[in-house]
């Protein structure tokens, strides 16, 4: 690929800041669903922080892919047009005036955006009455909570697949990045609970220790992900993927990327983690880590996408 | 569906006059834009939302750094049989004539820009005064009443020829064998075989060397054969991380609970 001739969507950083609530929602949830399965109970702090947080952090998300659009009131196209084409792509499926498009992970990722949205609201209501003193619905939260967990996943990896099925040299022979997104998903969705917890100081210290060790996990994944995608371009073998990525290693890029991505957003937070910080030390170090770990999750998104979009 | 039309840019035939630009600016009713200084006669450098047409100018050096040859093509919109832009679009606003070319709707577009991007020659441009992307038809009002593309009817030298792409294609054949049996060694078709990458090119192209010498990529990719192993990997990043949390929330609690 000739970079010279390619050109970028020049996306602005209000999208990197969707992807990034996205994942964090995504997450959240997913959390907050596995932990209610498992202890509904004993994880009531986590189950319904995660919740409230999900919902919080994926109320934006509309807002700002909206307001970026050439044409804002023309939002709903992503889904519906009154009189659509006929071949509009690969396995597109229409059914009157929807439209599903697999192959489109915008199209897809749009669909995710509005199940995983009446998810969580409906799980935030949930977890919000069972608070003010009313009966948990324990089926209802238990169906909202698995169709949302799909949704969840879907919606912190999917911006990955999106950028991963452009043209830009960083990205066309690029894999993992949706797996990358969704594992930064569950680390700063994790990290996100954590932090409200601990500054709220309201939980058990057991609940909040296992939290913090599936955050932990999480960012092993992430750090997995982030070398195989760094691997999957560096063995593609063109001039101009190689210059891309010397952008995003060495490059302009390259001190938020090691510093902020890999060091302060993984490094740290494991090896305080691993250190028994986050067990034993004070609810502080739990905040500053997961602080950490938050920072961490919008750079790597960050410098990643910009990146690709400036080669 | 009709035959598929398609356009065959012979660059050995330009003579980069540029007529194949105006006629498309004048058509199209296509803005006036402020030049730039490309270091060549070419303008612009890319293709913009005012340019669907682009003669691009290249020298040529040996190893001395001497100018060889002067090369010129006229660049246009691909209308790829297997399209980055038209799988992109998450509206449905790109879409397949019955002849074979790719379109955007402007009345559907909604300027996501995500085409933009995915478009493996840089050709769709966002414009800003519509909020919509825009790029090359063919001339879809034209040739939906016979008369072709106006950058194939102003061409002078027949660099530029317009019919169906069958045709076309052996047409092209024959010229490549003519040049080379008249020393153009490096004489190629790009984009002609439907066989070929992207399921061939509907304008496809006769260059004088390799793609890269008119920065073309070598072998155009789909950006979408991307997402089905993306998507897998990720449902198996979300099978680790979920087992993860199942591991990490198993187990009795009372440990330390406060």
């Amino acid at each position: 690929m000739e970079p010279g001739l390619l050109k970028s969507a020049d996306w602005p950083v209000l999208i990197d800041l969707y992807f990034f609530l996205g994942g964090i929602a995504g997450g959240a949830f997913v959390i907050a669903t596995i932990a209610n399965l498992l202890g509904h109970e004993r994880y009531r702090d986590i189950v319904r922080v995660g919740y409230y947080i999900a919902f919080l952090a994926v109320i934006p998300g509309p807002i700002i892919l909206t307001v970026d659009l050439g044409l804002p009131t023309r939002f709903l196209h992503m889904l519906m047009v009154a009189k659509p084409s006929l071949e509009i792509g690969r396995d597109a499926v229409t059914v009157g005036p929807f439209h599903l498009k697999p192959f489109s992970p915008m199209n897809a990722g749009a669909w995710a955006l509005l199940a995983f949205s009446a998810c969580a609201f409906l799980a935030a209501l949930d977890v919000f009455l069972e608070h003010r003193g009313g009966r948990s619905m324990r089926t209802f939260r238990g169906v909202v909570g698995v169709i949302g967990t799909f949704f969840g996943f879907f919606l912190a990896a999917y911006p990955g697949v999106l950028i991963g099925a452009t043209a830009r040299p960083l990205f066309v022979s690029a894999h993992w990045l949706g797996a990358l997104f969704l594992a930064v998903g569950a680390s700063t969705g994790g990290a996100a609970i954590a932090l409200i917890l601990s500054v709220l100081g309201a939980t058990r210290r057991e609940a909040l220790s296992r939290l913090m060790r599936f955050t932990a996990f999480a960012l092993v994944v992430q750090l997995a992900a982030l070398a195989l995608f760094i691997l999957s371009v560096s063995t593609a073998g063109s001039a101009g993927i190689a210059r891309a990525l010397a952008q995003l290693i060495t490059g302009p890029y390259g001190l938020p990327f090691w510093l902020g991505a890999v060091v302060v957003g993984i490094l740290v937070p494991l090896a305080l983690h691993l250190g028994g910080v986050t067990r034993k030390a004070a609810p502080a170090m739990t905040v500053l880590v997961s602080v950490l770990i938050l920072v961490g999750g919008f750079v790597v998104k960050y410098v990643i996408i910009a990146a690709g979009q400036a080669t | 569906m009709a035959r598929t039309l398609a356009m065959f840019t012979d660059v050995s035939l330009c003579i980069g006059c540029r007529a194949c630009q105006v006629a498309c600016k004048q058509w199209n009713q296509l803005a006036p834009e402020e030049p730039e200084w490309t270091g060549t006669y070419q303008n612009h450098a890319h293709f913009t939302d005012k340019s669907y047409r682009l003669v691009r100018f290249f020298e040529e050096t040996d190893d001395k750094g001497q100018i060889k040859q002067w090369h010129m093509m006229s660049d246009v919109c691909k209308h790829c049989a297997q399209a980055g832009c038209l799988e992109a679009c998450p509206t449905g606003a790109i879409y397949r004539t019955e002849f074979g070319t790719v379109n955007i709707n402007q009345d559907i577009c909604n300027g996501c820009r995500y085409c933009v991007s995915a478009c493996p020659f840089g050709v769709v441009s966002f414009n800003r005064d519509t909020g919509t992307a825009t790029k090359c038809t063919f001339c879809n009002d034209r040739i939906h009443n016979g008369l072709g593309p106006a950058c194939a009817k102003a061409c002078p030298t027949q660099s530029i020829r317009f019919g169906f792409r069958d045709d076309l294609a052996g047409v092209a054949e024959k010229r490549v064998e003519e040049l080379r049996k008249h020393g153009y060694k490096d004489a190629q078709l790009y984009g002609a075989d439907p066989k070929g990458d992207l399921g061939g090119l509907n304008a496809f192209f006769l260059l004088l060397g390799k793609p890269a010498l008119y920065g073309l990529p070598e072998k155009p990719k789909l950006p979408q054969r991307n997402v089905l192993v993306d998507s897998l990997l990720s449902i198996g990043s979300a099978l680790v991380v979920g087992l993860g949390a199942l591991v990490a929330f198993r187990g009795r609690g009372g440990r330390g609970d406060a």
